[in-house]
C-alpha cells in the first residue's frame, strides 16, 4: 500500500526540473566555501530562499571548514561553522591539528529591485576567539538571468588585505572570547572585495572575485597557505537543486574545493504527503428514507461497546493509531487515541473521524477525538458527523471544516467510557541504530535498546540501553573546568560507559486540572545525572502563550554508565519558570530563568522555527551568574539545534526524527538535566498552534 | 570518518526493529512497494500482454473485465507510470471515487476530477465544472484547484476557464467505440494556463485528460465499464 516507487523516482525528476527553473529566472543567491551567501571567499549581498538549511564543506590546503546554515526568515541568516587547521606546527611547535567552531549572523537590509542591489550586513565567527572573525557590508546585483557582480566592505579578517584606512577606530584585541565580540565589530582597517558570477548554462556557474582577506593567519603565522595572488577564480556545477560543488584556484597557490547540499525543509523531497488513500467517509442512510436507523436503541445492548472498539481500532491500525479508550451515549462518542506514526496532528484526527463514520450507529452525530500523549488527554477535537458527510467532496473543504470543528480540553475520561482493556500493562521494546555527533563530523554510531511498560495510563516505566559501534571521536582534553563537572566530563561517560545505561525512569503523566499538565519523572533520567524531576505546565488549547515549572533533585551518575553515585558525591536542586511563546508562522520563544546542574542561577532564551512537516531548526543561549572565565572558552552556553523528519526524507509516515545539537564550545556552566518527555512539546501538536498550520491535512 | 559513514550505512539497512509496528521500515516498504507493483500493469497498443504472460485482444480483455461485474476505470500517466483498470470504491451522489491496488484514489463527479489522494502532490479538492457547463462552449466561470503547498500549507490555484467544441468524435476503449463530442477547456490565470480535454458522450464523459497538480501534470481517464 505504498506508492510505486517509479512514481516517486519521477516525481523527484519533475521536482527537479521545477524548482531550477524558478531559480533561473531569479537566480537566487549561491553559498560560498564558508557555507554562506556569497562567491568563492567571499561573501555576498543575497539571501537564500526563505528557510533554506544547507550543509558546506569546503577544502583548501590543509584548512576544512564545515558549516550548516539556515536562513531563518527571507532577510536573516545563521551559520554555525566548524573549522579545522592541519600541520598546524609546521611553523611554530605545539599541537599539529587546531580546531575552532564559530558562528555568523547576516541581515539582507536592502532586497534586490530594480535599481537597488540587494545589501547584507554580516558578522562572521561574532563570539569565538578571533581566528575567523570578520564584519561585511556587501551589495550584489543581478544584470539579466546570468550575472551578478558584487562588491563589499569589510573588517577583521575580511578587512586584512588592501586596506583602506580605519572608518571606526582600531579594533582592539577578543576579550574574553565566547561572548559577541561587539567592540571589535567594524573596528580596525577597511578592505574592498568585490566579484562577479556568470551562470553559463542551468549546471554550470563561473565565478571570479578579488579577495580583501590576507590569510595573516594561515601564510605569515602558520605558513599552511602561499597567498600570492588576491584574485581567486573557480567554476561551480549543479545538477539538482539539493547539491551543488566547486572548485576553485586560490590565492594564486591554493586548489580549492567545495560540496553543498542544500535543503527545503518546506517542501518534501517525494512532492507531497505519501502513503495510502483514506477509507472514504461513510453516508449515512436518510432519516426520511430509514428513521429506525436513527435509533438509539442500541446502547442498551450490552455487547455493543466491546464491537464498537474493536472494529474502531481494526480500522485504525492500519494508520497506526490505537484506541485508548471509547465512551458513547446514542448521539455522542468520545474516543482517545494514541497517535504512533502520522506526523500531523490534524491528519489523524482526520483519519479516526472517517473510521468513526464507518463505525458507529447512525443516531450517533458528534464525534469527539481526543489525541492521547503519555497517556493524557491533549485536547478535544469535536466534529459534527453531519459536516463530515456533507464537506467531503466540497471545494476548499478543510476551511469549511475547521469553521466548524472545536478545538477543546480535554477534559476528563467520561465516567461511562469502556477501559483501556488490552493497551495497559504492556510491555513494549525496540532496537535502532543511533548516530550521536558532538559535531558535525564527530561522533559515534551504535545501537539503542529501548523499553517501555505503560502500568496504566499516564504510568510509565522506561529505559534505554546504548552501545558503541564505531566512532572518529579522538578522546578528548580532560576538563580543566573550576565548576562541577555536570557536562564537561562526557568524554569520559563515551568511554567508561560503552555500553551504558542511559535512562531507567518511572513517569507519572497526569491532568491536575483543566489547561493544566503535570509531570514527575524518577530514576537515571540521562546519562549524567538522576533523581526526580517534576513539572507542572498551564496551556490552553488555543493560547500563544504557555507557562510551566519545574523542579528538579538529582546526583550526578558514576561514569560507567552503571548505576552508582560514587565518583562524584554532588546533588543539586535545580528548577525554572518557563514561558513559551508561539509567535505564529513556525516561529517558538522559550524563556526559561532558574538554577542549572552546576548550582549556577540565570536565563536560557531560545528561538525555534518548526514547520509543519516536522523540521525543526533553533538555536538558544544561556546566560548565568558562572563568570566567563569559569565557563570556559565560550564564555556562556549556546548553540544550535535541529531536527530533520524521516518522513521528510524518505518519505514514509513515521513521527520519528533525526536531531542534533551543536555548541560552539562545551562547559558546566547552564546545563540542565536531559529528562525525557518534557510537557510542552509532548502536547503542542495537538492544540491549536500545533494543529492548524496544516490542517488541511485533515482530509488526507 | 569513512569507518563512521560505513558504520552508519550498514545498520541504516537494519533500520531497527521492536515490538511496536508502528509502521514497515522506509527499505522495507520501498522494496515491497516494488514488487506489487509489477503487478497491476497493463501496456498500451491493440493487444495486451497480462500477467500471466498470455496475449488478450482487446475484446477478450473486455470481456474479462466485465466479468468482474463493476464499473472500471482506465487511469493512465506517464509520471506515475500508471496504466492501470481501477475499481470504484465509494458513490456518493455524483461522485464516484476510484481506487488503484497501490492505495491512491481519483474522486470524479460526473467524470470531472475534483479529488486525488495517495499520490504525493494530491489534488485535495476542486470548484469544477459540471458536464453541462463543459458542453456550454464560450461562457466563462471561475476553476479552483486547492493543494497542500509548501510546509502542508493549503494553497490554490484560481483559473479563468472556457470550453470549446472541437468537434464529433469516434473514439476506441478496450475494444469498443464510442461517438463522443470533443470539448477541450481552456483555463488561464496571471502564472500560467492549463488545459483539459474531454470526449463526452451524451452528458456522460466516456475519455479525458485532466489536470491534476503541478508536479503530476496530466492523467488520462477511460470510461471502460459503466
Amino acid at each position: 500500500m505504498q506508492p510505486s516507487p517509479r512514481f516517486l523516482l519521477s516525481s523527484l525528476a519533475l521536482g527537479t526540473a521545477l524548482s531550477t527553473a524558478p531559480a533561473l529566472a531569479e537566480m537566487t543567491g549561491t553559498l560560498n566555501m564558508n557555507g554562506v551567501t556569497g562567491l568563492i571567499d567571499m561573501p555576498s549581498g543575497d539571501a537564500q530562499k526563505d528557510a533554506t538549511f544547507s550543509f558546506s564543506m569546503g577544502v583548501v590546503g590543509p584548512i576544512t571548514r564545515t558549516t550548516l546554515s539556515f536562513q531563518a526568515s527571507e532577510r536573516l541568516s545563521a551559520s554555525f561553522r566548524f573549522q579545522t587547521w592541519r600541520d598546524w606546527d609546521t611553523l611554530i611547535p605545539g599541537d599539529d591539528k587546531e580546531t575552532d567552531r564559530s558562528i555568523d549572523l547576516r541581515y539582507q537590509v536592502l532586497k534586490e529591485s530594480r535599481f537597488v542591489p540587494a545589501l547584507t550586513i554580516g558578522l562572521q565567527d561574532l563570539t569565538g576567539k578571533g581566528l575567523f572573525s570578520s564584519e561585511y557590508v556587501a551589495a550584489t546585483k543581478t544584470f539579466g538571468d546570468k550575472l551578478k557582480v558584487t562588491a563589499g566592505l569589510g573588517w577583521g579578517r575580511l578587512g586584512s588585505y588592501g586596506g583602506i584606512g580605519t572608518p571606526f577606530g582600531n579594533r582592539p584585541p577578543v576579550s574574553p572570547t565566547g561572548t559577541p565580540n561587539a567592540d571589535q565589530w567594524f573596528r580596525g582597517e577597511a578592505a574592498p572585495f568585490a566579484g562577479v558570477e556568470y551562470k553559463i548554462n542551468d549546471y554550470w556557474t563561473i565565478k571570479g572575485e578579488y579577495s580583501s582577506d590576507a590569510y595573516l593567519l594561515e601564510d605569515d603565522e602558520r605558513g599552511l597557505i602561499e597567498r600570492d595572488s588576491p584574485f581567486n577564480f573557480g567554476v561551480e556545477y549543479q545538477r539538482s537543486p539539493n547539491m551543488r560543488f566547486g572548485a576553485y584556484s586560490l590565492y594564486g597557490s591554493e586548489f580549492a574545493l567545495a560540496f553543498h547540499i542544500i535543503l527545503d525543509p518546506k517542501s518534501r523531497a517525494t512532492g507531497g504527503v505519501v502513503g495510502p488513500a483514506p477509507a472514504p467517509v461513510k453516508a449515512r442512510p436518510s432519516r426520511s428514507a430509514d428513521p429506525d436507523a436513527y435509533d438509539g436503541g442500541w446502547v442498551t445492548q450490552a455487547d455493543a461497546g466491546p464491537i464498537l472498539r474493536e472494529n474502531l481500532a481494526k480500522r485504525l491500525a492500519a494508520d497506526g493509531i490505537a484506541v485508548e479508550d471509547l465512551a458513547y451515549t446514542a448521539t455522542t462518542v468520545q474516543v482517545r487515541i494514541r497517535n504512533g506514526r502520522i506526523d500531523a496532528g490534524s491528519q489523524a484526527i482526520g483519519r479516526t473521524a472517517r473510521a468513526l463514520s464507518h463505525v458507529m450507529p447512525a443516531s450517533v452525530e458528534v464525534f469527539e477525538i481526543v489525541p492521547v500523549v503519555n497517556g493524557i488527554g491533549a485536547s478535544k477535537i469535536t466534529i459534527r458527523r453531519s459536516d463530515l458527510e456533507s464537506l467531503e467532496y466540497t471545494a476548499d473543504n478543510a476551511t469549511l471544516l475547521r469553521e466548524r470543528v472545536t478545538v477543546t480540553d480535554a477534559g476528563p475520561v467520561p465516567d461511562y467510557s469502556l477501559g483501556d482493556e488490552g493497551l495497559y500493562p504492556k510491555f513494549r521494546w525496540s532496537l535502532r541504530p543511533v548516530l550521536r555527533l558532538p559535531e558535525p563530523r564527530k561522533g559515534d554510531v551504535g545501537l539503542r535498546l529501548s523499553g517501555t511498560y505503560d502500568i496504566a495510563p499516564g504510568l510509565v516505566i522506561s529505559g534505554a540501553i546504548y552501545k558503541e559501534l564505531a566512532s572518529n571521536r579522538d578522546g578528548g582534553a580532560v576538563s580543566t573546568s573550576p565548576l562541577q563537572h555536570v557536562r564537561t566530563d562526557g568524554s569520559l561517560y563515551n568511554e567508561f560507559g560503552d555500553p551504558a545505561l542511559e535512562r531507567l525512569t518511572f513517569a507519572w503523566y497526569a491532568r491536575p486540572a483543566p489547561d493544566f499538565y503535570s509531570r514527575v519523572t524518577v530514576g537515571y533520567l540521562e546519562r549524567m545525572h538522576a533523581g526526580i524531576s517534576g513539572e507542572v505546565l498551564w496551556k490552553p488549547v488555543d493560547s500563544q502563550l504557555a507557562l510551566g515549572v519545574e523542579l528538579n533533585y538529582t546526583k550526578q551518575r558514576d561514569t560507567d554508565g552503571g548505576f552508582g553515585f560514587g565518583e562524584y558525591d554532588y546533588d543539586v536542586v535545580t528548577g525554572h519558570v518557563s514561558a513559551y511563546y508561539d509567535f505564529g508562522n513556525g516561529y517558538l520563544g522559550e524563556l526559561d530563568v532558574g538554577r542549572y546542574l552546576a548550582g549556577d542561577v540565570g536565563a536560557t532564551i531560545s528561538l525555534d522555527r518548526v514547520f509543519a512537516n516536522g523540521w525543526r531548526v533553533g538555536a538558544f543561549a544561556t546566560v548565568t551568574d558562572v563568570s566567563a572565565a569559569d565557563y570556559g572558552e565560550g564564555g556562556f552556553d549556546k548553540g544550535v539545534r535541529f531536527t530533520i523528519p524521516l518522513n521528510w526524507a524518505m518519505g514514509t509516515d513515521s513521527r520519528r526524527g533525526f536531531g542534533m545539537t551543536f555548541r560552539p564550545t562545551g562547559g558546566d556552566g547552564g546545563a540542565r538535566v536531559d529528562v525525557d518527555g518534557r510537557l510542552y512539546e509532548s502536547i503542542r501538536d495537538y492544540h491549536t498552534d500545533g494543529l492548524d498550520p496544516d490542517w488541511g491535512r485533515v482530509w488526507r | 570518518m569513512l569507518k563512521l559513514a560505513a558504520a552508519l550505512a550498514v545498520i541504516g539497512m537494519l533500520a531497527g526493529c521492536g515490538s511496536e509496528k508502528t509502521g514497515p521500515s522506509p527499505f522495507v516498504s520501498a522494496l515491497g512497494a516494488m514488487a506489487k507493483n509489477t503487478v497491476s500493469k497493463v501496456k498500451g497498443g491493440k493487444t495486451e500482454e497480462t500477467t500471466d504472460g498470455t496475449v488478450k485482444t482487446p475484446a477478450e480483455r473486455r470481456a474479462a473485465l466485465e466479468k468482474a461485474g463493476k464499473p472500471i476505470l482506465r487511469v493512465s500517466s506517464k509520471t506515475l507510470g500508471q496504466n492501470a483498470f481501477v475499481t470504484v470504491i465509494d458513490t456518493k451522489d455524483d461522485v464516484l471515487t476510484w481506487k488503484t491496488r497501490d492505495g491512491a484514489t481519483f474522486s470524479q463527479r460526473n467524470g470531472v476530477l475534483i479529488q486525488t489522494r495517495g499520490l504525493g502532490p494530491d489534488l485535495m479538492s476542486a470548484q469544477a465544472p459540471s458536464v453541462g457547463q463543459l458542453l456550454a462552449a464560450g461562457t466563462s466561470y471561475q476553476r479552483i484547484y486547492y493543494f497542500l503547498g509548501d510546509d502542508d500549507q493549503g494553497t490554490r490555484r484560481t483559473y479563468d476557464c472556457s470550453t470549446a467544441i472541437v468537434g464529433k468524435e469516434t473514439i476506441e476503449i478496450v475494444g469498443r467505440s464510442h461517438t463522443t463530442t470533443h470539448v477541450t477547456e481552456t483555463c488561464e490565470r496571471p502564472l500560467g494556463k492549463l488545459s483539459n480535454d474531454y470526449w463526452i458522450e451524451g452528458s456522460s464523459i466516456r475519455k479525458s485528460r485532466q489536470w491534476v497538480s503541478g508536479m503530476i501534470g496530466y492523467i488520462d481517464f477511460e470510461r471502460v465499464i459503466d
